[in-house]
């Protein structure tokens, strides 16, 4: 068993919050376990595959009394910061089926996963569910 | 802190009561969206918070969230700013509940200036005063 000496971190649960997260989604905190940990692979279950599709989202911003509410998560941009920053990034090909419309749906550099081919737990240091 | 007592609800069209928690999808980011647009529409409204929603608006949350360590400049508001600035960007179209139980349960009784604190067992009060209620979530 390859010992990738990295963590894996195992997110399924997409979209918790907005307007009271802002900045500090489940990806933030990825970010710096990246940064600490030197390496980190992260397999994204679930609905949070579409954190990998390639097209921009809209724009996330509020309006909210007279402000403009920019601040909002974007998880599409952080994975793409986290695969520049040398983060592994997997998604699930069976969740990628809900979702997928084309070939260039998924971010460049975002691996697949499947019966085939996955992270493999026992490689790892330790297998975080965020 | 304001406590309505057995002062007369003021009448309004719409009742958004957010009782499901904050930090555990886009409930909230959809009630604060629904206030604001009937609001701006000229519609007159009522939040009430119950469960971990009343920690929505909590004193001590401040003005901004604590820094961002990757862009530790910028400010982000809180929710409970967000409240301060809706309620006086609508002085008389909107009214800002909580539940004290709730927020008595947690700890967590001191809200921005604003907000009302109500019992629960008033609630049935606050469905009468209002032509449609919306729950959003649960406790």
């Amino acid at each position: 068993m390859a010992d990738t000496g990295r963590r894996l971190l195992i997110i399924e649960r997409a979209y918790r919050g907005s307007v009271e997260t802002q900045f500090a989604d489940v990806l933030y905190f990825v970010r710096e376990l990246n940064r600490q940990q030197g390496g980190m692979d992260i397999l994204l279950r679930g609905l949070a595959v579409t954190f990998a599709a390639a097209h921009p989202a809209p724009v996330p911003a509020l309006r909210i009394a007279g402000r403009r509410l920019d601040t909002l998560p974007d998880p599409r941009e952080t994975i793409r910061t986290l695969v520049s920053e040398g983060a592994g990034v997997w998604a699930q090909d069976s969740a990628l089926a809900e979702f997928e419309t084309g070939p260039d749906w998924l971010q460049k550099g975002v691996r697949r996963a499947s019966d085939a081919t996955f992270p493999d737990w026992a490689g790892y240091l330790s297998v975080h569910f965020l | 802190m304001d406590t309505a007592k057995s002062r007369e609800l003021p009448r309004a069209d719409v009742l958004i009561a957010i009782m499901g928690a904050p930090h555990t999808g886009d409930l909230v980011t959809s009630a604060f969206r629904l206030t604001q647009a009937l609001l701006e529409r000229g519609a007159s409204v009522h939040l009430w918070t119950c469960g971990n929603a009343t920690r929505l608006t909590q004193l001590s949350l401040g003005d901004d969230k604590p820094r961002n360590f990757v862009d530790w400049a910028r400010a982000y508001p809180t929710t409970a700013t967000l409240a301060t600035e809706l309620l006086s960007t609508f002085p008389t179209t909107l009214h800002w509940f909580a539940c004290r139980f709730c927020s008595q349960e947690r700890g967590a009784d001191a809200h921005v200036p604003g907000i009302k604190l109500r019992p629960p067992f008033k609630f049935t009060d606050h469905l009468e005063a209002t032509d449609k209620s919306f729950f959003l979530g649960v406790c």
